[in-house]
């Protein structure tokens, strides 16, 4: 697989304030790749450098092989962009909203034809080619604004939170929109702060703080690298006295840091990898202690995500760079 | 659904031609422009007015006259009403097209900053200077339009007489640059400001600068300058007055006046000064008569008895681009020469290339990733709050 969209040494600095600080990122084709970060990471001016809206002070981007520096105008032919807070123009109908993109992009009049009624069937527009555009719902201008990136069948697609702001049933569609164009072959590179939606999406994130990545790869791979002293948690049988007992016989093992009791559920430090882990269990069993469920409790993205900023404060604290 | 999809695999796109990117744009626009009844609404309300306030100065001249016309001075009256009706017109299309042409173009950038649809447009391949020109086009045209349909109105006064249809397409000539000039500031202030509301009224601001500040600067300078030899004040320069529209239309109704005294022309030679053509010897001034150029005061042009032009010379001033004719102040035996298109072709230019910079500058503004930002101080930046991104 070969990186569509690669940057390198990327750096954005205004007035003194650095959004973004030097970020080395390669997407391979057909990927959906998330942008994690709280807000102010310096997520949408990343997007914004990559979508040819900002010059980089300085590093460089390539998509496609063009570089966003000295061939803008090539990057914008094989990008489409969904800016964060983005507006619809009022007076202006559906159709007419998708045929003025279409003729941006220089496409004639037979191909915007088609181009449109694709657009709003994969969209789910069909019905309202002929509203006005400032009269769709929320969920509808955000598909039509999905749908306007797709005009000229760009191979990477930029989308700032493009979640943001739905109800949960329009965002599973949203969802279902993402899987499909993966299908067809876009490579879609996503921001957001919505962290599960992400984890469902993407094939690999890159946790973003600071102006810096700080960590870039599968959900899983991030995880791994990232694990110092996992947290398990474990749910056993029994009264309190028995959980009492259980929690004490964890505290008392040698790869066990710490042991704690959180609502009805044992929490422990876990000093091993997957294997240890699984020894623990083993005797753990053997030791009769009643165990309901057994699981690491940072494989879900938020948790990473908390674990790496935080520990992105601290080392700035001591200088430490991540 | 995957049919759909993979009929989305269209051919490689083509680059974008600056006329597709220009178009696009003037389209969309004008589409939201001319939607339902607007346009047409403001267009009719538009003839009206002007409709209006000519037949109350034909009302105005009419009586007006009435008072000094005996007999046989009915024809020149009504040429001198039809001449009035012309003036006042083109001074009041200049006024509404000087209020009009900002407010149509002020917020062609700062509202698509507003609706946040910039961004939509600057990550398409359509270059910055077709989006400033569609939109300076598009406005444009709105405009045009509109005194397009005032011309049948402006006609009218060919009923009277006394203006030229030549003299109406001067007038219209500079109406049009007028309108160019104008709504190239209205898009600058636009793209330099992030809120249409102070675009609109920076627009203003310079507007009045250059109708009403150029006035008074130019009067103050006239009035307080050195005199020469002659006990004459020293003319301060006309280019200060270049882009002002409603000197230029006086310039254009002074062709209509016969002779060179008083009205328009008065002004417009105070303003210019006398010319003297080469190879047509100037003649002297009749004794007696004022030529000092000033507002008011009369002069303009030149006067000389009549018995002093011989017909070959008349041919000359004529081929010079001289008016010949009599005024009411000046008895029949003299002959008031004013040489026509003294100012007005310089107005246009003028308001052209103004509209050269101003969208040449647009364009710096609304390129995304421009190298080149000028950089004003910060209590100015801040005022206007310029994008940050």
């Amino acid at each position: 697989m070969t990186a569509i969209v690669e940057a390198r040494g990327l750096v954005k600095r205004y007035n003194g304030t650095i959004a973004v600080a030097g970020v080395d990122l390669s997407i391979p084709e057909g990927e959906i790749f998330g942008l994690v970060g709280p807000n102010g990471a310096g997520k949408t001016t990343m997007l914004r450098m990559l979508a040819t809206l900002l010059a980089p002070t300085s590093g460089d981007a390539e998509v496609a092989g063009e570089s966003v520096r000295r061939n803008p105008q090539a990057v914008r032919r094989v990008l489409g962009y969904m800016p964060d807070a983005f507006g619809v123009y009022d007076d202006m109908k559906v159709w007419e909203y998708l045929d003025f993109f279409g003729r941006c992009y220089g496409l004639g009049p037979a191909q915007r034809r088609r181009m449109i009624g694709d657009l709003l069937e994969l969209v789910d527009l069909a019905g309202k080619r002929d509203a006005y555009v400032q009269s769709l719902s929320r969920g509808m201008q955000q598909r039509l604004c999905l749908a306007h990136a797709l005009v000229h069948d760009p191979k990477v697609l930029l989308l700032d939170e493009p979640a943001s702001g739905l109800d949960p049933r329009a965002r599973v569609e949203l969802r279902e929109l993402l899987r499909e164009l993966r299908a067809i072959g876009k490579t879609i590179l996503i921001s957001s702060h919505i962290l599960p939606e992400l984890e469902e999406l993407c094939t690999s994130v890159a946790i973003v703080d600071h102006g810096r990545v700080l960590a870039a790869g599968t959900i899983n791979e991030i995880g791994q690298k990232l694990r110092v002293g996992e947290v398990l948690r474990i749910r056993v049988l029994g009264d309190e006295a028995e959980v009492a007992t259980a929690r004490a016989w964890f505290e008392g093992r040698e790869d066990v840091a710490s042991a704690s009791i959180d609502a009805g559920q044992i929490e422990i430090g876990f000093r091993g990898d997957e294997t240890g882990a699984a020894a623990l269990l083993a005797a753990a069993v053997r030791a009769k202690i009643r165990v309901a469920s057994y699981s690491p409790a940072a494989t879900d993205l938020q948790e990473l995500f908390l674990q790496v900023t935080d520990r992105d404060t601290a080392s700035q604290q001591t200088g430490v760079q991540a | 659904m995957t049919a759909i999809t993979s009929r989305l695999r269209l051919s490689r796109v083509p680059r974008v031609r600056f006329s597709s990117g220009i178009s696009a744009i003037i389209v969309k626009e004008l589409r939201g422009r001319m939607r339902g009844r607007r346009a047409f609404i403001i267009i009719t309300i538009h003839v009206l007015l002007l409709a209006l306030i000519g037949w109350m100065l034909m009302r105005i001249l009419e009586e007006r006259s009435a008072g000094l016309s005996f007999g046989g001075q009915v024809n020149y009256a009504s040429a001198s009403i039809g001449r009035g009706i012309f003036i006042g017109l083109m001074l009041v299309q200049t006024l509404m097209v000087a209020v009009l042409a900002p407010a149509a173009t002020a917020g062609a950038i700062s509202s698509e900053r507003e609706h946040q649809t910039l961004d939509l447009l600057a990550v398409t391949p359509i270059s910055s200077i077709a989006i400033v020109l569609g939109k300076l086009v598009s406005a444009l045209a709105w405009l045009f339009i509109l005194i397009l349909a005032s011309i049948p109105v402006t006609a009218l006064v060919f009923v009277f007489g006394g203006v030229a249809p030549d003299d109406m397409i001067r007038a219209y000539i500079v109406l049009f640059a007028t309108v160019i000039g104008l709504g190239s500031v209205g898009i600058f202030f636009s793209t330099l400001t992030r809120r249409t509301g102070a675009a609109t009224g920076l627009t203003f601001v310079a507007t009045l600068a250059l109708v009403v500040g150029s006035v008074f600067v130019w009067a103050y300078l006239s009035s307080t300058s050195e005199s020469d030899s002659t006990g004459l004040r020293r003319q301060p320069p006309e280019a200060l007055l270049y882009l002002n529209p409603f000197v230029a239309q006086m310039d254009v109704a002074c062709g209509t006046e016969d002779g060179g005294f008083g009205g328009t022309c008065g002004i417009v030679t105070g303003i210019v000064g006398q010319q003297i053509v080469p190879d047509f010897p100037r003649p002297q001034p009749f004794p007696g008569q004022n030529v000092d150029p000033g507002f008011g005061v009369g002069g303009g042009g030149v006067v000389m008895p009549a018995d002093n032009v011989t017909g070959e010379e008349l041919v000359k001033i004529r081929a010079a681009g001289g008016v010949i004719g009599q005024d009411d102040d000046v008895t029949n035996a003299q002959v008031a020469i004013t040489w026509r298109d003294r100012f007005w072709p310089k107005t246009v230019l003028a308001f052209l290339f103004l509209a050269t910079v101003m969208t040449l500058a647009s364009v710096q503004f609304v390129t995304p990733t421009r190298r080149w930002r000028p950089s004003l101080p910060g209590p100015v930046r801040r005022l206007f709050r310029r994008r940050s991104a």
